[in-house]
């Protein structure tokens, strides 16, 4: 088809890359441990034999051109992509070990919550939003609800801004503040690895800065797995980072290694911004 | 002159366009004007008939006392047409819901084109035939007598496909973004829908359900055969006993000879008219957003 021929004109070197990890293992144990991973809407190839190792408690960035398949990669490890129908996936994806494909999907995405580029607050009040995440996963105490909710904001750093509106629509907020909504309302569900899918592209520089100091917060009870368009935020927060080119994963590596002394030379052409 | 020749002729192309800008501005102001005027026109005469005619008949006696002959009031009639419509109402809500939440989120199933081509074609049968198939089945076979019952199911009936399908237009005016949202929480499909996309499209479907009930309102065919009529106040029976209702008022007694019987099919029609007035402002007000609650997607 036409998106593999023109992935094995620019890529040419694409099938030099094995499947299996990328670069030193990492001195952490995996959280989440991909293998020839191969991924279709329909007919259509959009990744190609993934395989990588996700270390525990650290952030991962994912970086790449834009349709090379990083939110598909992130949209498989909590088996979001079964929510369109015509997609299919083969190869191997484990939670500490586990088939992610042979568990229920609900227990699946409790463990691997997700933030999306678009924030998307419910249209309801600002505690509810948050309590839901605690509600799926059976809270109904409402004592425990209130210290739930409170603890997610807490670690969004969102509590100071709104612990006086908790009854006030999500929508009262800013795109930044719901997008730390957000974060709060996966946090409440207590998830071992948070997938964020570009978080802050519709963000300011302050904004920003705020979920990236977040981050650093959570890593330490969370695995973070973080899309993202921007260069300097993967060299800012990332322990490790992937480089995506036409639905493959060319270089995946300690960030400092990939960004000063990239393997490979696409790698070092994009990160120079020499394409893409 | 010499100097400010040069750009003259674009000043008189933009006033060119000015001048038609105004013609079509005046064009469209003014068939929307004349639309205005048809539809509040119309209404209002109506409304002026109704109530003119009527207001002989509009005195207290009308909401105190029941009918008797061709005189007396109309409180078993108001009565009653609220016991069919909320009747009819408990009996398609629940279900009318339950089908669009099927039609909207479960789409995949092979049972949804079916029953959306069912609901079509309910709604394009004529509210006699229901009646007459209500009274087949209801009052002859089962054996109930013209009652609360019957003519409710009858009503229930009617509203079904109204129900259904703004239900299912307004769960999918819900947006993608927030079914995944919660769906990436870990969300069961129950929670998915009815704690989110239910709430979230709530207005849609109260004005479908408020829809139902207008026309519920309005319906005298499927209950002549369901309901029949009742001079007397209901006394409970669901299934034994038939009941009065304001568009029976109007239907029988603008033929009767008698004065007294013309007032009350005027002040019977004043009541439905109030009645579905009231149920449209009301579902204009589930309409109006919170401020400050205003959803995104609509920005
Ligand atoms: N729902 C879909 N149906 C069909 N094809 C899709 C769908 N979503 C994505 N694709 C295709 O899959 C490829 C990868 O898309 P994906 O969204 O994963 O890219 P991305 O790396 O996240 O890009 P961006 O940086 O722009 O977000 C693209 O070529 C896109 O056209
Ligand atoms: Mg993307």
């Amino acid at each position: 088809m036409g998106a593999t021929s023109d992935a094995e004109t620019i890529c040419p070197t694409g099938k030099t890359i094995s499947s299996e990890p990328q670069g030193p293992l990492p001195a952490t144990a995996a959280k989440i441990s991909v293998r020839h991973l191969n991924f279709f809407y329909s007919r259509r190839q959009v990744l190609y034999d993934i395989g990588l190792d996700i270390p525990e408690k650290k952030i991962t960035a994912l970086i790449g051109p834009s349709g090379c398949g990083k939110s598909t990669f992130l949209r498989t490890l909590n088996r979001m992509f079964e929510t369109v129908p015509y997609t299919r996936v083969e190869g191997e994806v484990k939670l500490d070990g586990e088939d992610i494909f042979g568990m229920s999907v609900v227990d699946l995405r409790r463990r691997v919550g997700m933030v999306f580029q678009k924030s998307n607050p419910f249209p309801k009040s600002i505690f509810d939003n948050v309590a839901f995440g605690a509600r799926v996963n059976g809270l109904k105490n409402r004592d425990k609800l209130r210290e739930v909710v409170e603890t997610s904001l807490r670690r969004a750093a969102l509590w100071d801004e709104v612990k006086d509106s908790l009854r006030k629509s999500a929508y009262s907020l800013s795109g930044g503040q719901q997008q730390r909504l957000c974060i709060a309302r996966a946090l409440a569900v207590d998830p071992e690895v948070i997938l964020l899918d570009e978080p802050c592209s519709a963000l300011d520089p302050i904004a920003t800065a705020k979920i990236e100091d977040l981050l650093f917060d959570l890593v330490g009870s969370c695995t973070i797995i973080i899309v993202t368009h921007n260069m300097q935020q993967a060299a800012r927060v990332a322990d490790q980072t992937g480089f995506f080119l036409l639905g493959r994963l060319i270089e995946f590596d300690k960030t400092e290694v990939m960004f000063k002394n990239p393997s490979r030379k696409e790698t070092e052409d994009y990160i120079s911004g020499r394409f893409g | 002159m010499g100097t400010a020749a040069a750009p003259l002729p674009r000043i008189r192309a933009a006033s060119h366009h000015r001048l038609r800008r105004t013609i079509l501005d005046f064009l469209g102001w003014g068939m929307s004007a004349i639309a205005f005027l048809l539809l509040g026109g119309a209404m209002v005469w109506i409304l002026a008939v109704v109530v003119m005619r009527g207001y002989h008949a509009l005195s207290l006696t009308v909401i105190t006392h029941v009918t008797e002959g061709y005189g007396g009031g109309l409180l078993n009639a108001i009565e009653g047409t609220l016991i069919l419509a909320f009747g009819g109402l408990i009996l398609s809500a629940p279900l009318g819901l339950a089908a669009g939440i099927y039609l909207a989120e479960f789409d995949r199933g092979r049972l949804a084109p079916v029953i959306r081509f069912l609901a079509d074609v309910l709604v394009g049968v004529p509210s006699i035939v229901i009646g007459y198939f209500c009274y087949v089945t209801l009052v002859e076979r089962l054996g109930w007598k013209f009652s609360v019952a019957a003519g409710s199911v009858a009503l229930a009936i009617i509203s079904l496909p109204y129900i259904c399908r703004t239900s299912e237009m307004a769960l999918r005016q819900v947006p993608r973004a927030l079914r995944e949202g919660a769906y990436a929480l870990g969300a069961r499909d129950s929670r998915v829908v009815l704690g989110i996309c239910v709430p979230t499209a709530l207005p849609g479907i109260l004005t479908g359900v408020l829809l139902a009930l207008a026309i519920s309102v309005g319906e005298t065919a499927p209950l002549i055969y369901t309901a029949d009529w009742s001079n007397y106040l209901w006394t409970g029976h669901l299934t034994k006993e038939p009941i009065g209702y304001l568009t029976y008022a109007i239907w029988a007694f603008i033929t009767e000879p008698f004065a007294s019987a013309h007032a009350l099919a005027y002040a019977a029609a004043f009541f439905v008219t109030l009645f579905v007035l009231l149920i449209s402002i009301a579902s204009r007000m589930v309409l109006v957003e919170r401020p400050g609650w205003r959803r995104p997607w609509t920005r």
